[in-house]
């Protein structure tokens, strides 16, 4: 059943191979991305869909993404909590989390639970409405899938994660917070001055505008891949699978380009 | 008539009471189920995995499906996150104290114990757990797995139990590699934006085995809830393409909170456990 | 050989509703009825694939509806089935497909494995296939190795799920005729699904039709066309005014 390995026999060819792939799928995203802009100026979309969009996605991520800004929260402090004790700075606790969870780990945690649970969702609907010629019905009907379908989706995500990653953050500092206390007996005024004190409006801006840009990566992703499902029930799974995976990677990469550009 | 207006004007806040505790309660009676079903999942997943036959090879072909998927993709992405946590660090250091001479130790102490365990998971769940839901559920709605069983084939002891010994092998083994890459590549940022010797900055000083045990013990749990999660999300696969595509979408999302959680709950466990004693 | 007694399936509704059915060893029955009428549900039900809600299911002598699933897998392995898409294993080969059942099964060495598989591939007309991916290949071709797979271990009992969906008029006649071949040699009991009613009237000898989860006629082949069920006749005859 193993197949031999292309990476061992043809590795040129292999990291090539993979090379291209990336290429292509990022050529059409931006392809995307260009369709997108030039139907919102001017504005021509569908905006009941928009907010239905809107509404589904809300639905779907706000219980997850609070899970999960919560328990990052209590992680962010557990995990520094030895090193606080260690240098007697426990009342730096409150500055450590906020700067870690404002900048970095709320925007990407959150960014990968959306792109899990609304991003995949989005290429699994698409995918399937492509493998039952739905798609195909909606031109026939003379609707442009790209008005009714696309662009609302491109912009509830990009809306919607900016939104959760507000009330992520939120939760995210309460649950440390909470866990300060709980774990290591922080009060919470202190956390709070610790807060407070060192971190500027800047931390905070730094994080959303690096959602907003994860928020457009994961919904073009997702859309790429929904539109390009062949193949039937399985092809839908593997495309689930390259979006997330594809969202996951231009989260990260895009990360690291921001950090450089935002400071 | 006058009757009539009366029911039909009571009759939403009779309904509303009753329509709410209905759902509650299936949404009750289907968690429930579920958690039932993922138990049984779980325990025969144990069982084959160590009693049960496998076909020769299975799993060393899943191991290197598994490496051969994400072994690119988790470089590059805990690559970068090494170089982005590190700029971070170091540009509040600068900002601070200006004294970078430890920051190197303690970056690699938490990467051992903390970062990479859980962020390594992350990227496999995403990439290896989406890819057994989508395997394994476009396997149900094509009544393939229905097909093993009428063959004499338990579908946990064909199809999971080898992905779970695969991907609990390979996370462990990619969480070192990713380990190795993230140091390295936070090294190099260190050295090229601030002007950190590198060997001042790779200083394993401050790891203690404390710290390797937690990473470790991370590692393979989350390699074990993976695939088990994954799994389940899969042979749960019901109705054709929307299916297998939300199945897919249930396996990343319950396999990272999965990682989530339990990352809370070990990091809680170490430190109680080990760190405040100062292991 | 197959006795359902007053099973009863239901998910958010009653798919199966009260069913009796009593097959003999070696009788070739067919089942029709409407879409979602509980047809494939009561197949599988038969195979022990699906737990009916209440009723018993006797198969061979022993009632299998209580069965854990280790018990039950020792049941199976007296059914041989067709799946309504063939269900062939895509990560492997026609060979190792047709071969499954065989090597599960065990005590049988891989040189009459070899051979078996040799031999029941040549007898659905595929000859030197073995090496060929079940996606290369042709809805009918697969649907042949389908009835390879299903048939190769001899069993007893066996089932075919819409053995013809999708296929031809011509190609639907040569796989009935193949049916009909293998059922000579191994005197199987056989249960067919089918919504291509005439076809399967060439291939069974009693035939029975289920309509909302009930079964509202079973009898010889040649006696239903004077049935005087409103329903079947309506059905048989694919008339639009009815009970239907």
């Amino acid at each position: 059943m193993a197949r031999p390995s292309r990476l061992l026999l043809d590795p040129l060819g292999a990291v090539g191979g993979a090379v291209m792939d990336i290429a292509t799928h990022l050529g059409a995203v931006v392809t995307l991305l260009v369709r997108v802009l030039r139907s919102l100026v001017p504005p021509r979309f569908d905006l009941p869909e928009l907010w239905r969009n809107l509404y589904k996605m809300g639905n779907q991520s706000v219980p997850i993404v609070m899970l999960t800004a919560f328990f990052v929260g209590g992680i962010m402090v557990v995990q520094s909590a030895v090193f606080m004790k260690r240098f007697q700075a426990t009342s730096l606790l409150g500055w450590g989390a906020g700067y870690s969870v404002l900048r970095e780990v709320g925007p990407i945690l959150i960014g990968l639970m959306f792109s899990g649970r609304v991003g995949s969702n989005n290429t699994a609907e698409l995918g399937t409405m492509v493998v039952t010629e739905q798609i195909d019905g909606l031109r026939a009907l003379s609707i442009d899938p790209m008005r009714y379908l696309i662009v609302p989706r491109v912009l509830a995500m990009v809306i919607m994660l900016f939104l959760l990653t507000v009330l992520g953050d939120l939760v995210a500092l309460f649950g440390a917070m909470l866990f300060g206390k709980l774990i290591i007996g922080l009060e919470f005024g202190v956390f709070y001055a610790g807060l407070v004190s060192s971190l500027g409006v800047s931390d905070l801006t730094h994080g959303l505008v690096k959602a907003l840009v994860f928020g457009l990566i994961i919904a073009l992703t997702s859309c790429h891949f929904g539109l390009n499902v062949k193949g039937g029930a399985v092809g839908v799974g593997r495309s689930v699978n390259s979006a997330v995976v594809g969202s996951a990677l231009g989260i990260v990469l895009s990360d690291y380009f921001l950090t450089y550009v935002l400071t | 008539m006058s009757d009539m207006t009366y029911t039909s004007g009571g009759e939403p806040p009779l309904r509303f009471p009753k329509t709410v505790l209905f759902k509650v309660g299936g949404a009750t009676f289907g968690m429930v189920d579920a958690l039932l079903e993922f138990l049984r999942v779980l325990r025969g997943t144990i069982r084959f995995s160590i009693w049960g036959k496998r076909p020769k090879g299975e799993v060393l072909n899943q191991m290197y499906q598994v490496g051969n998927r994400s072994l690119l993709f988790v470089c590059v992405t805990l690559g970068c996150l090494g170089m982005v946590l590190v700029y971070q660090i170091l540009l509040q250091v600068n900002r601070i104290t200006g004294d970078t001479s430890q920051v190197g130790a303690e970056f690699i102490k938490g990467m051992v114990h903390a970062f990479v365990p859980s962020l390594t998971a992350m990227m496999i769940a995403t990439r290896v757990g989406a890819g057994i839901a989508a395997e394994i559920g476009s396997m149900m709605v094509t009544e393939q797995v229905d097909a093993l069983r009428m063959c004499g084939v338990e579908p946990i002891e064909y199809l999971i139990a080898p992905r779970f010994i695969a991907t609990l092998t390979m996370t462990v083994i990619l969480t070192v590699i990713a380990l190795a890459v993230a140091v390295g590549a936070g090294s190099l940022m260190a050295w090229g934006s601030f002007g950190v010797n590198p060997a001042v900055f790779l200083s394993f000083d401050k790891v203690t085995p404390g710290d390797m045990i937690t990473g470790i013990t991370k590692a393979v749990v989350f390699g074990a809830a993976i695939p088990v999660v994954s799994g389940y999300c899969g042979l749960t696969t019901r109705g054709g393409s929307e299916g297998v595509g939300s199945a897919t979408t249930r396996a990343v999302i319950n396999s990272s909170l999965a990682v989530i959680v339990l990352d809370f709950i070990l990091s809680a466990l170490a430190y109680f456990f080990l760190q405040s004693k100062g292991l | 050989m197959i006795r359902l007694k007053g099973v009863h399936k239901r998910w958010d509704r009653p798919v199966l509703d009260g069913l009796d059915l009593h097959l003999e060893r070696g009788v070739v029955w067919g089942l029709i009825g409407p879409a979602a009428s509980g047809k494939s549900v009561l197949l599988k039900t038969v195979c022990g694939l699906e737990k009916p809600t209440s009723g018993e299911v006797w198969v061979d002598g022993q009632e299998i509806s209580g069965m854990d699933e280790r018990e039950m897998m020792k049941v199976r392995r007296k059914f041989g089935m067709l799946f309504q898409n063939n269900a062939l294993f895509d990560f492997m080969d026609v060979g190792q497909n047709v071969a499954f059942p065989l090597v599960r099964a065990g005590g049988v060495d891989p040189e009459e494995i070899e051979e078996r598989v040799a031999s029941r591939l040549k007898a659905v007309g595929l000859s030197g296939s073995e090496r060929k991916m079940p996606n290369e290949l042709s809805g009918g071709m697969r649907k042949r190795v389908g009835i390879a797979r299903a048939t190769i271990a001899s069993p007893p009992i066996v089932v075919y799920d819409e053995p013809t969906a999708g296929l031809d008029p011509v190609t639907t006649s040569k796989i009935y005729d193949l049916l009909r071949a293998i059922q000579d040699q191994s005197h199987a009991t056989v249960m067919a699904v089918s919504s291509d009613i005439n076809a399967l009237r060439t291939f069974v000898g009693r035939i029975a039709m289920i309509y909302q989860g009930r079964i509202i006629y079973d009898g010889l082949e040649s006696e239903l066309d004077g049935c005087q069920d409103p329903v079947v006749h309506q059905f048989i005859r694919g008339e639009l005014e009815g009970p239907l």
